[in-house]
């Protein structure tokens, strides 16, 4: 079949090898989980239980606090520690449920039980995936529910499975698609349901020939689903790159993927739909990757959500040598973490540990632009990132935001991973988004 | 445990090339033109190689010690500033030329202005034009193996057949860095490892190319064109200097519009222009227009442009470049066109005017039979004798009743020190030279341009001999020795010979 791209983008080192071939082995944790109630966009859950409080797995612990939100379960049975504010991956506080496990992994009532999907009116299908508290589980962690619920389901041509995986060194998608190739399509036929004119495409870089392979074989006999391999490149894995791909259309700001006729979802999602629909289960487990050149053992992981990440570091067999920076998530997009006690949530797919800061490095050997136009040719959006580097540092936000399009950023660092210069100018362009907006607002 | 690890924005992770890697690149990209200029240069052109690179980095490295600034010699800018300043020198130039070429290069050019990336023009290309303009006379002395001898494009102008091979391989006479075929590798080089983009080096060349096709005068007659494409520094320009990312635009169709607007100039400058330095005068006005560029053209995000399907085959900046394109080549043929009949008829008027000046006793001038039959018989060169003199054009000129009064003779001579020199000799009946007058002459001010005054030609007036015969020595009082101009005895010996010919010419028709 035919590999497709887009224009831009980078081809950073990929390391994957250090874990691609790793299984996704489950991880029973010990001691205490711990459940943020903001793993995903929208409002916070709000906690259903009290401290002592017994708990089984899949038990809902906190409620969606609207529509936009997402109902969170505990993944193991214990009892309920405390209800406090806890620090996330991201450094920030937020309130969370702690629950002691128990070790029985006693599943509440209905939980993993077979039921008949094949009567089930659409209304029924998204109530059970809204239930599940699924959400976006590549990062984003956007609650599924709202982003099925589409105004015009007609009007819908792909639903994408998003299976291209493109930062460097997680490799838990590839062994999910290796692994679960039928469950994947299985969720993505329930998900078809709901839109009667759509297409369902796995879209998968080609650096995972396996995976490929595998869920070419599982989509044989499903008229409707489709495999889409596409050029090793990032940012393919974000939405704007899968919908240009797969439509030739390019989103602008503010426009959504299902004003292109489409609607991405992360193939752990799509897995995740699978599970909720056919058994009943909640969002309580997903794929997780540990690698970087500090880890002794990198591997691939099916772990409970709430569980720390120390918690896989130890798994990994420690540390092979003490790691300047870990990053919660891949280096391209992944945000850097001061420690290890933050619980993995919904949306977090990776931890990665370097021994060596290339940031810092970077920052020591910064030079002048040279105007030499590569943040250009790497710009999936084509965006002038030069002329809006020069626009953001003389705060001539009006050029910055109506003649160059600079809110149209959508943050994928590809300008500032091949700047020959060194120049920070991703987080330039963060702060100056963040300014503009700022200003809009008074 | 808190702080344990570094915290930063991400992408955590960057690619291995540096500003250091980019320069290095361009630096092995010049490496074969280097070689081939020395190869054929000699140890001289080495020399000035050295010099100028070691100047260039010297001066900015003192810049930031006094300045109290970072140290920036190591992204080995200065480096590449100095080796391209050096291969844009003949090779015989006094050493403090490459040296001061530099100075002003990295000082004037790129420190002052903020350093790199900051400067407006292209630093070894303002360096090149600062040392044509201050030693005009010394910049223009090309050579091959130590024998000056007129660059390719010169010969060209007057109408000479060039050879190709000398240009690809760079041992024709000109800079150092002459050599077509190391430049199109370098150039190649640079493009495959994403140093350059294609966009200035197509659109400079094609528009050349295509400007000289349509105003050139010979078509596309590879005779002409291929030697005006791969000599005259046009390579060089279109690989190294135009696409000098610090003072270009960094937008894809801007630099389309700067590679086209850098080609119109330099096709005008080549065909209407008096210097021979057409390329680099184009490539710095054009810099000054690429700020400006970047202004106003802004490529449009993919989300914002119009779908595939509405436009088709030819995308919109396409269409409007080729507008661009075609607008200005009919601005400018229009403007030829009307002007063309003036241009002719300014053309007679200046050249009677002309004739006039030496022969005022003339009321009109006619042709004679016997000497357009001689003129045409004329080889490279009217006789061996009188050196490169060649008879341009003869005229009778002759009183209000139609009689004859004398001649007035246009003769060339390629052995001046610049390009040649044209004058015309106006002699009377009985053999007298009235006066001489020049109508060309690009020769050094203070020395051969010294021709054109009266202390010299003057010593022509009124005297009537076989042959003059020159004095280098000077004190002449013989009627047929004439003093040279000190210091330019070459122009001085050009002049006395194109007279000499001139008188031979006519002596067969008088009476």
């Amino acid at each position: 079949m035919e590999i497709k791209t887009f224009h831009g983008g980078v081809h950073p080192a990929e390391h994957k090898e250090l874990s691609k071939e790793s299984p996704l082995t489950p991880l029973l944790p010990k001691g205490e989980l711990v459940y943020m109630t903001n793993q995903h966009i929208g409002k916070p859950a709000s906690p259903v239980v009290k401290k002592g409080d017994h708990v089984l797995a899949g038990q809902l612990i906190a409620e969606a606090g609207g529509f936009v939100s997402a109902n969170i379960v505990s993944s193991v049975s214990g009892t309920v520690k405390a209800v406090e504010p806890r620090k996330n991956a991201s450094g920030g506080s937020a309130m969370a449920i702690v629950v002691e496990n128990d070790g029985e992994y006693t599943l509440a009532e209905g939980v993993g039980v077979e039921s008949d999907t094949a009567n089930l009116s659409n209304q029924e299908l998204l109530a059970k995936i809204q239930k599940a508290g699924i959400v976006g589980m590549g990062g984003a962690g956007f609650p599924t529910h709202v982003k099925l619920t589409v105004k015009a389901p007609e009007k819908i041509d792909y639903v994408i499975a998003n299976g291209a995986e493109c930062e460097p060194y997680i490799t838990c998608d590839d062994q999910l698609m290796r692994t679960r190739s039928a469950e994947i399509v299985e969720g993505l036929e329930y998900m078809l349901r709901l839109f009667p004119n759509a297409r369902g495409v796995v879209v998968i870089e080609n650096n995972k020939p396996e995976a490929i392979a595998a869920m070419e074989k599982a989509c044989q006999g499903h008229d409707r689903v489709y495999v889409q391999p596409v050029l090793t490149k990032y940012p393919q894995g974000g939405e704007r790159s899968l919908i240009t791909v797969i439509t030739q259309k390019h989103l602008k700001l503010g426009m959504l993927p299902a004003d292109a006729g489409c609607v991405v979802d992360n193939v752990g999602t799509v897995y995740a739909i699978y599970r909720a629909v056919k058994f009943n289960e909640p969002l309580m487990e997903r794929g997780f990757t540990v690698s970087g050149d500090a880890v002794r053992n990198p591997g691939n992981f099916w772990v409970k959500i709430g569980t720390s990440h120390q918690e896989l570091v130890d798994a990994c067999g420690g540390f092979e040598q003490e790691p300047k920076k870990v990053l919660s998530g891949g280096p391209m997009m992944g945000f850097a973490m001061t420690g290890l006690e933050a619980p993995i949530c919904k949306n977090n797919n990776a931890l990665t540990c370097l021994t060596v800061d290339e940031v810092e490095i970077a920052e020591s050997e910064m030079t002048a632009c040279l105007r030499c136009g590569r943040c250009s040719r790497a710009c999936p959006l084509g965006l002038s990132p030069q002329l809006m580097q020069v626009a953001a540092i003389r705060k001539d936000y009006d050029r910055y935001e109506h003649k160059l399009y600079g809110l149209d950023c959508i943050g994928c660092g590809c300008c500032t991973y091949g700047c020959p210069a060194k120049r920070p100018l991703m987080q330039l362009f963060k702060t100056t988004k963040a300014e503009i907006m700022a200003m809009k607002k008074r | 445990m808190d702080n344990l690890y570094n915290i930063s924005s991400c992408p955590h992770v960057r690619s291995k090339l540096t500003t250091q890697v980019v320069m290095t690149d361009v630096l092995i990209a010049l490496l074969p033109t280097a070689i081939l200029g020395v190869l054929f240069h000699g140890f001289q052109a080495f020399l000035v190689i050295a010099l100028s690179m070691a100047s260039a980095v010297a001066t900015e490295y003192l810049f930031n010690v006094v300045t109290k600034r970072k140290q920036t010699i190591y992204d080995r800018s200065a480096m590449v500033t100095g080796l391209l300043l050096a291969l844009t020198l003949p090779a015989q130039v006094p050493l403090y030329l490459p040296v001061l070429g530099s100075v002003f290069a990295i000082l004037v050019v790129k420190c002052l202005f903020g350093g790199l990336g900051h400067n407006i023009m292209n630093p070894a290309l303002t360096g090149r034009s600062f040392l044509l303009i201050s030693f005009g006379s010394m910049m223009t002395v090309y050579s091959v193996d130590g024998v000056s001898a007129a660059t390719p494009l010169a010969l060209l102008a007057q109408g000479q057949t060039i050879e190709l091979l000398p240009i690809l391989l760079g041992n024709a006479s000109g800079v150092i860095g002459s050599s077509a075929l190391a430049l199109l590798l370098g150039g190649i080089y640079l493009l495959l490892r994403g140093g350059i983009t294609w966009e200035i080096p197509t659109s400079m060349i094609a528009t050349t190319w295509l400007f000289l096709v349509i105003f050139g005068g010979y078509g596309f007659d590879p005779a002409y064109i291929l030697p005006q494409l791969l000599g005259g520094g046009l390579l060089m320009a279109a690989f190294f200097m135009a696409t000098d990312p610090v003072s270009c635009p960094s937008t894809r169709d801007g630099q389309i519009v700067f590679g086209i607007f850098a080609g119109l100039l330099i096709g005008l400058f080549r065909v209407k222009g008096a210097s021979a330095d057409s390329t680099t005068y184009a490539i710095l006005l054009a810099d000054l227009f690429g700020p400006i560029i970047d202004d106003l053209i802004i490529p449009t995000p993919f989300g914002y442009r119009i779908p595939k399907e509405r436009k088709k085959a030819i995308p919109k900046p396409v269409i409007i470049l080729l507008v661009i394109t075609l607008i200005a080549g009919l601005a400018l043929s229009g403007v030829y066109v009307m002007t063309k009949d003036t241009i002719e008829e300014n053309k007679a008027a200046a050249n009677k005017a002309a004739l006039m000046q030496v022969l005022p006793e003339a009321a009109d001038f006619t042709t004679d039979a016997t000497l357009q039959a001689r003129l045409d018989d004329q080889g490279d060169s009217y006789n061996p004798s009188f050196g490169g003199a060649k008879i341009q054009s003869a005229a009778v000129g002759v009183d209000a009743s139609g009689n004859v009064v004398g001649y007035a003779v246009t003769v060339f001579n390629s052995d001046s020190y610049d390009s040649g020199l044209t004058l015309v000799v106006g002699i009377r009946a009985d053999g007298t030279v009235n006066s001489i007058s020049f109508t060309e002459l690009h020769e050094t001010a203070g020395m051969g341009m010294k021709c054109d005054e009266p202390a010299f030609k003057d010593q022509f007036n009124n005297v009537k001999v076989d042959k003059f015969i020159l004095n280098k020595a000077g004190g002449s009082t013989a009627d047929n020795e004439i003093d040279s101009v000190s210091g330019a005895s070459v122009t001085s010996g050009a002049v006395v010979n194109a007279v000499n010919a001139a008188l031979d010419f006519v002596s067969g028709v008088m009476g």
